[in-house]
């Protein structure tokens, strides 16, 4: 499948509240600018949702930046979800790191994909088997 | 859930026409089209919003873009 930059919930966050992330703003659309540039796809997993979409007043944000605008969420399918067991027994780690299980398995689902983070360090453990898969922080 | 499929007529020039039948068979070019249209629709999208977002903030800094293709190197 085709290349995909991947949001976590940070990154996701720093795009939504653009206006007001300083740093963070401008390292998000520099990453969004080069995946446009690349013709990349921009996807969010769906299971990010559910560590930022925590009320109106915070939605409002997460819903104005995925209407339109070229930034799509990845449904959970029941085949990304058991590669995210797999990656969460491979690498020892409890179901705390789930969600960030469920991002590095959607990003595997590409031929080429750069999970753009607020924390590195969480997913450079959950990336080691996947070669194809690169991390940007934010 | 989406709407319902559309049935659309459109044209395409007969060589693409026949280079998408060829990778794809004839059953596959409705499947075909819909992805491509949608590819194209979210760049569209996302490149407004950059354009949106550069209106209020300026350009990106150098420094911003260089990290991202450091991190990103070309295929």
């Amino acid at each position: 499948m085709a290349e995909a930059l991947v949001l976590d919930s940070e990154a996701l966050n720093a795009i939504a509240n653009w206006s007001e992330r300083g740093a963070l703003a401008s390292r998000s659309r520099a990453i969004l600018a080069l995946a446009m540039q690349r013709g990349s796809r921009v996807r969010v997993p769906a299971p990010v949702l559910a560590e930022v979409c925590r009320g109106p007043k915070f939605d409002a944000a997460i819903n104005h930046a995925l209407k339109a605008r070229g930034i799509v969420v990845e449904d959970l399918t029941e085949a990304i979800a058991r590669r995210a067991g797999a990656i969460l027994s491979r690498g020892k780690l409890a179901s705390a790191h789930a969600i960030d299980a469920f991002v590095v398995a959607t990003a595997a689902e590409y031929s080429t994909a750069v999970i753009a983070t607020g924390d590195i360090s969480d997913f450079a453990t959950l990336i080691t088997p996947y070669k194809h898969i690169r991390l940007f922080g934010i | 859930m989406g709407l319902p499929a559309a049935k659309l007529s459109i044209s395409l020039p007969g060589d693409l026409a026949a280079e998408i039948r060829r990778r794809v068979g004839s059953r596959g070019v409705s499947g075909f089209v819909a992805r491509a249209v949608a590819h194209e629709l979210e760049r569209e999208q996302l490149g407004a919003f950059l354009a949106e977002m550069e209106r209020e903030l300026g350009p990106i800094p150098k420094e911003a873009l260089a990290a991202a293709k450091r991190a990103w190197p070309k295929r």
